[in-house]
């Protein structure tokens, strides 16, 4: 108990005092995840609206196929990735393996089906009559789209908090493709799986708060942005 | 009335869903100034009709054309998308203010020609003491009257709508009716949907009563007191 304790208090020192290697880790971590969200939300969207408004042959199964993706485990999609970008896979030649390129990577792997599937079901849900009624009014295609998905903007928002989540705390994928490389590829959750096995909890413990910390921060700005439009007590 | 004034013109429209014929062969004309009521039972296809009309549903065959001849559907589409508006049966309401809803349609690209325009529009409407209400919480009849207004901004020659006084209180009613005895004044060509053509008796010219998918009478309005059915079986007969 006193051990569990005093890596407690060692956590906020460590967190207060500014510790240069703990401080690196976290930017590792969002530099990384958010790379790796901000190249696939685009394209992610593109194809949840697709899949939302478009009949075309094959729609169902790639939303099926999608839908499979969410329940990858982040460790098979390295394990994936480290067979393409190994020396002798395919990628090879452009040796990426264990630079935080491939983390990002990995983590966009990891984020676009849950960017697809969370956006799709947003889309799918929201009201045919706004893209109508946009168009009836004279709207470009455009901004009819621009109307659809403002409408459905707490949906695709909480996507975006999923997959961002979901990337920022994944260890399987970022090991195997970053390799934990102090001041290079090592994130948050590769550090923790360390310092834990070490025995070292104090760090463990103080990046666990700063997921924590981003969780519940993340969180709270989409019930509040609810919230402030009257869509939530 | 001219054949110049044809604002909107139908002809030979024929469109099924699956193995259902919804529309057999029909043919329809509107000129401005004119209100034409849109009669049949439910599943009748007053509603795929009008979004033919609107250019959101493509026919299966037939012509839909503001006087432009026969042309290609996604030149007719655009055509009838810039010159219609269409009122679904509950108007949607973009997520924002009601301002907010009438600023989407206004066309004008000078900024103070179109704040003058969204101001006659609200003052036409009745709408200044809701103009920063939330659009998504106004009543049946506000909302209604927002669509009308944020369809009349856009300055369109026909105005279909779709049943639009269902379900509402009498004072609700009445002042939707008045804004549509307005456009018509103004010269557009209004086609209404409805169940309940004695509503529109005054502000009518025709009434079409769409039947097994094909409009069977398209005459001046006789109207009968009691459900459109009675008028339905007394043209048929």
């Amino acid at each position: 108990m006193s051990n569990s304790s005093s890596a407690i208090t060692d956590a906020f020192s460590l967190l207060v005092s500014g510790d240069a290697e703990l401080w690196n880790i976290i930017g590792i971590s969002f530099q990384v995840s958010t790379t790796a969200i901000a190249l696939s939300i685009i394209p992610a969207l593109v194809v949840a609206f697709l899949l939302a408004y478009i009949k075309f042959p094959g729609r169902r199964f790639l939303v099926s196929f999608f839908s499979t993706l969410l329940s990858v485990p982040a460790v098979v999609v390295g394990l994936t990735l480290y067979l393409v970008l190994s020396r002798h896979g395919l990628l090879g030649e452009w040796r990426l393996l264990f630079t935080q390129t491939a983390m990002v990577l990995g983590q966009m792997a990891l984020s676009f089906p849950i960017l697809v599937a969370m956006g799709h079901a947003a889309l799918q849900s929201s009201d045919k009559r706004a893209w109508e009624t946009a168009r009836t009014l004279g709207a470009g295609v455009f901004k009819t789209i621009y109307i659809v998905l403002r409408e459905v903007r707490f949906g695709l928002f909480a996507a975006l908090l999923a997959a961002y989540g979901r990337i920022l705390a994944e260890v399987g994928a970022s090991m195997m493709l970053g390799g934990n490389i102090l001041h290079h590829t090592r994130n948050i959750p590769t550090a923790i799986a360390l310092e834990t096995s070490k025995g070292d909890f104090a760090q463990g413990i103080a990046l666990g708060m700063v997921l924590l910390m981003l969780a519940f921060t993340l969180n709270y700005l989409l019930h509040y942005f609810q919230g402030k439009e009257g869509l939530v007590e | 009335m001219s054949s110049q004034n044809i604002q909107l013109n139908l002809s030979a429209i024929q469109k099924k869903f699956g193995h259902q014929t919804i529309l057999r062969n029909v043919d329809l004309s509107l000129s401005g100034g004119q209100c034409k009521l849109l009669c049949g039972e439910n599943g009748a296809g007053k509603t795929t009709l009008l979004r033919i009309a609107a250019g959101l549903e493509k026919p299966d065959n037939g012509y839909v054309n503001t006087g432009l001849g026969k042309v290609s559907w996604k030149f007719c589409r655009k055509t009838l998308q810039e010159k219609i508006v269409y009122l679904h049966q509950q108007p949607y309401m973009l997520d924002g203010t009601v301002m907010y809803n009438l600023k989407f349609s206004a066309r004008d690209k000078q900024k103070d020609r179109r704040k003058a325009a969204i101001e006659k529009a609200m003052a036409w409407a009745g709408l200044e003491t809701l103009a920063s209400r939330n659009a998504k919480t106004l009543s049946g009849g506000e909302k209604q009257r927002v669509a009308i207004a944020r369809a009349w901004l856009r300055n369109p020659l026909v105005m279909l709508l779709d049943e639009p006084t269902a379900n509402m209180d009498t004072d609700a009613r009445r002042r939707t009716l008045e804004l549509m005895f307005q456009l018509k004044e103004q010269g557009l060509a209004l086609l209404i949907a409805t169940h309940d053509p004695m509503q529109f008796k005054k502000l009518s010219d025709a009434c079409l009563i769409l039947n097994n998918g094909e409009i069977k009478t398209d005459i001046d309005v006789e109207y009968t007191e009691g459900p459109v059915v009675s008028i339905h079986q007394h043209q048929v007969k």
